[in-house]
């Protein structure tokens, strides 16, 4: 798995004709922290050191001191964008471990709100890539479309975010036969509006241009960097724990990958395919959604309903288990261990998408200009929050405020530039 | 790829050293076919074999590595997914090794797999554990030059993870 262009990270990627940049960890293309330090040659970025951790809250070390359900609402916390995510792969650690079945009923129903989660969360990521374009109406257009799936997650579950729809066994809440023409509806909507979303983002010269062979990642390179969700796919990488390892009602479906191929593109691996992958997967999560409400098993919403009795259950048990989502970003993992008489897990390692994608942004970056900083940065829609689990106090310095609207005034310049 | 073939590949590089210790399968949704995790040991000494087999047979993903500080000794799971790109066609596999904690040295198995760098950096810093041939050592979430290591369960860890906290809540509400 020899790579020159992974082989330049590790050996720093630098020479005496570079000067370097500091970017972050307050910067313009993420509303979260992390640090970029870029080494160029002119405009060209010829070398990168990534420092995450500045959003590093231990959560992993709080869950292995409260019992098992204290842990599944904070597990919700640690997103609030993928906050179905966590809990489906806690909840699914858990039940392999402990042996705990869920019911069909309920699987349909986590199945459900885990792709409402993906409708919303790639729709946001549209809209922040058109932001860091300096197309601000799309921004506004794609967040004001997103609102139905919002209100729809509210209607369904009460919130907006962190839905407490999981429950090891099973889920809190039905979705009752009443409530389900509000899902129809929504659904409809949105089958209505995608042409008109990818007409948008795919066939608009000037995204095009400031997107294609823009923030390339190969196959090569995202297979032998381990890379996951829509930023392996976008590369060709045909991975998806929905199609490889099907769970839930997933195991029911024959879900495909979606690659660049079901556009009739050939994956490049830039920014552009990355588009491409997360508006089709809107699409695919609509039909996921169809396909569930239609075959909703009846039943039981969970295998132990009374919260005593399922505690009980969970401090007799024994094992280890590991649970594993297809989040929007990609997938996310965790493992557990339980000794019995035990409340707390004795052991919980979280693993979100950001982190397995985090060694993708070197090759993407490379090659490209200071101004492609801000698209390429949010091409893997990175999560700090989900991927930096301690709280550290960290210097924020003039330099970094400074480069946020120089950043963002090369970008909006470059595109306008290409413009004409 | 089945649990067996995968069984197969590793069986057939490591021969005895190879620990199953069990292959468990999960049935989802109303179809009943069930997804398989396979969970297995090797000694140290051959974990750059076990994974060098498995890159030979197809291309392994890590997902990350996860540890269990038992007092004596660190527990370390490597958790790979093999045989993904098919319906069905996936095996979780949990490869673990247990590290003495009296000689906290693992081989680097970036060289052959360069995904499993960003784990073994956190490894590193969490646990302390010295990764033989790492291209890159310095701590990746932690601050660079922080010593502590968090996830380690003995008590001097422990108490030293805690006051660094107190104190950095202390000067965060100092003006509160």
């Amino acid at each position: 798995m020899h790579n020159e262009r992974i082989n330049i990270q590790l050996d720093g990627g630098k020479s005496e004709m570079t000067y370097s940049i500091p970017i972050g960890p307050t910067h313009p293309a993420l509303k979260e922290p992390i640090r970029f330090s870029f080494e160029l040659e002119g405009e060209r970025i010829v070398g990168v050191d990534i420092k995450p951790g500045f959003a590093h809250r231990g959560i992993e070390y709080m869950g292995m001191r409260r019992n098992l359900i204290q842990t599944l609402y904070l597990s919700e916390r640690i997103c609030g964008i993928c906050s179905i995510s966590h809990p489906l792969a806690l909840t699914q650690a858990v039940e392999h471990a402990a042996g705990i079945e869920v019911p069909p009923r309920a699987q349909a129903i986590r199945t459900i709100i885990g792709e409402l989660e993906r409708i919303h969360s790639h729709i946001l990521w549209a809209g922040v890539g058109a932001h860091e374009l300096g197309f601000d109406t799309l921004l506004h257009l794609s967040w004001n479309v997103r609102e139905k799936v919002m209100d729809l997650l509210e209607q369904l579950t009460g919130n907006r975010v962190d839905y407490a729809i999981p429950i090891y066994g099973g889920v809190r809440r039905d979705i009752p036969e009443e409530k389900a023409h509000l899902a129809y509806e929504a659904l409809d909507y949105y089958k209505r509006l995608l042409g008109d979303m990818i007409d948008a983002f795919l066939h608009d010269k000037s995204v095009e241009m400031r997107t294609k062979n823009v923030g390339v990642l190969t196959y090569d390179e995202a297979v032998a960097l381990c890379a996951v969700g829509p930023t392996a796919r976008a590369s060709g990488v045909n991975r998806d724990v929905r199609q490889d390892w099907p769970y839930y009602t997933f195991a029911d479906m024959q879900i495909q990958a979606i690659t660049p191929r079901d556009f009739g593109r050939e994956p490049v691996g830039d920014v552009y395919d990355n588009i491409i992958v997360r508006l089709l997967e809107v699409g695919q999560a609509i039909d996921i959604i169809e396909h569930c409400m239609e075959h909703m098993p009846s039943g039981e919403l969970m295998s132990i309903p009374k919260v005593p009795a399922l505690l009980a259950a969970l401090k007799k048990a024994e094992g280890e288990g590991i649970g594993r989502h297809e989040a929007p970003r990609g997938e996310v993992f965790h493992y557990i261990r339980l000794e019995a008489d035990v409340e707390e897990p004795v052991a919980w390692k979280v693993r979100a998408p950001t982190y397995g994608n985090l060694m993708s942004w070197v090759p993407k970056f490379l090659g490209d200009e200071i101004a492609d900083i801000p698209i390429i940065a949010a091409s893997i829609d990175p999560c700090m929050c989900c991927m930096d689990r301690v709280h550290f106090v960290t210097r924020a310095g003039d330099r970094s405020t400074q480069w946020k609207q120089e950043l963002v005034r090369r970008s909006r310049e470059k595109t306008r530039r290409m413009c004409g | 790829m089945t649990s067996d073939e995968l069984l197969a590949v590793l069986s057939g590089k490591l021969g005895g050293e190879l620990t199953v210790l069990r292959s468990v399968e999960h049935r989802h949704g109303e179809a009943g076919r069930p997804i398989v995790d396979l969970w297995v040991e090797v000694p140290l000494a051959r974990l750059r074999d076990a994974v060098a087999a498995l890159c030979d047979a197809s291309p392994p993903h890590i997902t990350v590595i996860s540890g269990d500080d038992l007092g004596d000794r660190i527990i370390l799971n490597y958790h790979f997914s093999v045989g993904w790109g098919t319906h069905y066609g996936e095996v979780a596999l949990i490869l673990r090794t247990s590290v003495p904690t009296d000689n906290l040295t693992i081989p680097t198995i970036s060289d052959l797999l360069p995904g499993a760098l960003t784990a073994e950096r956190e490894k590193h810093e969490f646990y302390g554990i010295t990764v033989d041939g790492i291209p890159d050592d310095r701590n990746l979430f932690l601050p660079e030059d922080m010593t502590i290591h968090p996830w380690r369960k003995d008590e001097a860890s422990v108490q030293r993870t805690t006051s660094m906290v107190k104190r950095l809540v202390k000067w965060e509400t100092r003006d509160a």
